[in-house]
């Protein structure tokens, strides 16, 4: 008995960093979002464990209240954008095939008023952008969400690649914290590549 | 526990009894009857000061959440359609706030602070409607449930606490009798419902709304509710007994109830149903809007239906109705979306995003040119918007 308690012990101190919050050096980073995402940061974040998709990564520099980007890797058509929390009663949007580059604000404010309990959101602009070479949208965003009522700004870029959804968000409080860490994001973002 | 409640009930309402109230001044009818009410009432006992300390401090957070909807005159409003249903007299000690919160809902603190969620506002047909359910939530305040309620959920812990350390001292299983004990808490939640919901009733029927349309409110909200299945190919399913989890009893056993003893009161007058749509359709494109985006066609379609049903369909909802189904976004929704965006034109809708979402939908079903031209009739109309580099974009390539 006293070996196997050892013995599960030891087993999970080897699984447990796989499944913790991690650090992300500076320098390139492949396979984001277990996806063809990949990124150069210059300075370091920090990965969180939390998986809201399959195909979601979520970094943050002080935590995912204060800055947080948002890796949404190869979404395919007929799937939402996170994993749904109500399929029956909550279920989310999903991609189709046939959406227009303007769709993927309307997805993602549709997605965060279901799934998030956002309740205000506003998509100020939007504007064409290239992705890795692709044609891409970059959009901005204010919301609030009913549970803590914290006005936060947005900052997306989104691509449809091979018929499947390519977006980073980035997303803090409005005061301060938004101004604070957006070159930041800005600059990871420059680094993208599919 | 049934008998400890109505203990705890009749104990609330023996000290309201106590305070000096002053009279009703409305409902002598036989039957009508309101409770006694007091102006300023002060918090009693040391449980009553700590519900109104948190409710204060909720309220702080209320009054200054940027989900409030601060447009003069909606609260105002709300405020007046409350006096109405309840008096004069006994609204005055009330603070409404006005919520963007889709859900159908509203809410009373034990301190005199209400609030009221758009998606109610959205869903209520007339002033009637909506004074119905302010009317239910204004009975909780008046008959303290706040309180008892905190009162009852803690005697009902501190027994389960109790009878689980006697259980494990006397190594005996003792989930049983802990699960009933449990199970009484959510069964008082329900009653205390009821009581509510009969005590609005009284309101209803002395205000001179129909003393018929608090039943109808849950009506509507179970139509919605099988519509709302019915769109995601889920079975409708309506209950009569509530589970044993439930807080509320369930919607139909409340419209059953509702009609019922409406059956025996005042028929009532006039719902005022055009004064109501006045009042919200500034509100009305906002609060349609954040509905559409809930990804539940079924009960949008239904809400759109049942307030056309009663106004006819404005250029809003026409303009809604066109969102709806560009939303959900199969190719034969892309083009009823058009043929409705075309008619809520028609009916008069004259804002400039209708040519480009209008362009929108075309472009996605395939029907290029004629989207560009819709695209182009919008940047024309609105050069400068937010998304116009992005539009302008769409319409090059």
């Amino acid at each position: 008995m006293k070996r196997l308690l050892i013995g599960l012990s030891l087993g999970l101190a080897v699984v447990a960093p796989a499944s913790a919050n991690s650090l992300v050096t500076a320098g390139p980073r492949p396979h984001i979002a277990e996806s063809r995402f990949s990124a150069s940061p210059t300075d370091e974040w920090n990965r969180l464990s939390r998986k809201d998709g399959k195909n979601v990564e979520i970094w943050t520099r002080d935590g995912d209240q204060l800055n947080k980007v948002t890796f949404f890797g190869g979404i395919p058509s007929g799937k939402p954008l996170v994993r749904e929390i109500d399929k029956k009663h909550q279920p989310l949007p999903k991609v189709a095939a046939d959406m227009l580059i303007t769709d993927i604000p309307v997805l993602l404010e549709s997605t965060y008023r279901i799934q998030y309990a956002v309740t205000q959101m506003e998509v100020d602009s939007q504007e064409p952008a290239t992705l890795s070479g692709h044609k891409a949208i970059r959009f901005t965003y204010r919301f609030a969400r009913e549970d803590d009522g914290v006005r936060r700004r947005g900052e997306a870029i989104g691509a449809f690649v091979d018929g499947q959804l390519y977006l980073v968000t980035y997303e803090a409080p409005a005061l301060y914290f938004f101004d604070k860490d957006v070159e930041k994001y800005r600059k990871l973002a420059a680094t993208l590549a599919l | 526990m049934r008998a400890l409640s109505r203990l705890a009930l009749c104990g609330a309402a023996a000290s309201l009894a106590m305070l000096g109230t002053t009279p009703p001044t409305r409902a002598a009818e036989p039957g009508l009857e309101l409770p006694a009410y007091s102006h300023a009432y002060e918090p009693r006992t040391v449980d009553e000061r700590g519900v109104w300390m948190e409710a204060d401090e909720a309220e702080r957070g209320l009054r200054d959440s940027p989900l409030r909807i601060r447009e003069a005159g909606l609260e105002a409003y709300l405020r007046e359609v409350l006096c109405r249903e309840v008096g004069a007299d006994r609204c005055a000690g009330v603070r409404i706030y006005a919520m963007e919160i889709p859900g159908f809902n509203a809410s009373m603190m034990a301190n005199g602070t209400m609030q009221v969620w758009s998606g109610l506002l959205l869903r209520s047909r007339s002033e009637a409607e909506l004074a119905a359910v302010l009317g239910h939530e204004f009975a909780h305040f008046e008959l303290r449930h706040s309180l008892t309620g905190f009162q009852q959920r803690r005697r009902a812990t501190d027994a389960i606490a109790w009878i689980g350390l006697w259980g494990a001292l006397a190594n005996s299983d003792t989930s049983f009798t802990q699960n009933i004990i449990a199970r009484g808490i959510y069964r008082y939640g329900r009653e205390q419902e009821t009581d509510a919901d009969l005590l609005g009733l009284r309101y209803a029927a002395s205000s001179g709304y129909p003393a018929s349309t608090p039943a109808e409110v849950w009506k509507n909200l179970m139509a919605e509710e099988d519509a709302s299945a019915a769109g995601r190919n889920q079975k409708s399913k309506q209950k009569y007994t509530a589970g044993y989890f439930d807080s509320h009893p369930t919607a139909l056993n409340r419209s059953i109830y509702l009609a019922e003893a409406a059956a025996k009161m005042p028929a009532g007058g006039d719902a005022r149903a055009r004064e109501y749509r006045a009042a919200m359709a500034p509100y009305l494109p906002r609060f349609l809007a954040a509905q559409i985006k809930r990804n539940d066609f079924g009960g949008t379609e239904h809400i759109l239906q049942s307030i056309a049903a009663a106004s006819g369909w404005s250029p809003d909802l026409l303009f809604a109705r066109a969102e709806l189904y560009r939303t959900r976004g199969n190719p034969r929704d892309l083009q009823v979306a058009a043929q409705y965006y075309r008619e809520a034109r028609a009916a008069g809708y004259a804002g400039p995003e209708l040519d480009r979402n209008l362009g929108l939908a075309l472009l996605r079903n395939g029907q290029a040119e004629e989207g560009r031209q819709s695209l182009n009739a919008y940047l024309a109309a609105a050069p400068e918007a937010g998304d116009a580099k992005m539009i302008r974009a769409l319409v090059a390539n």
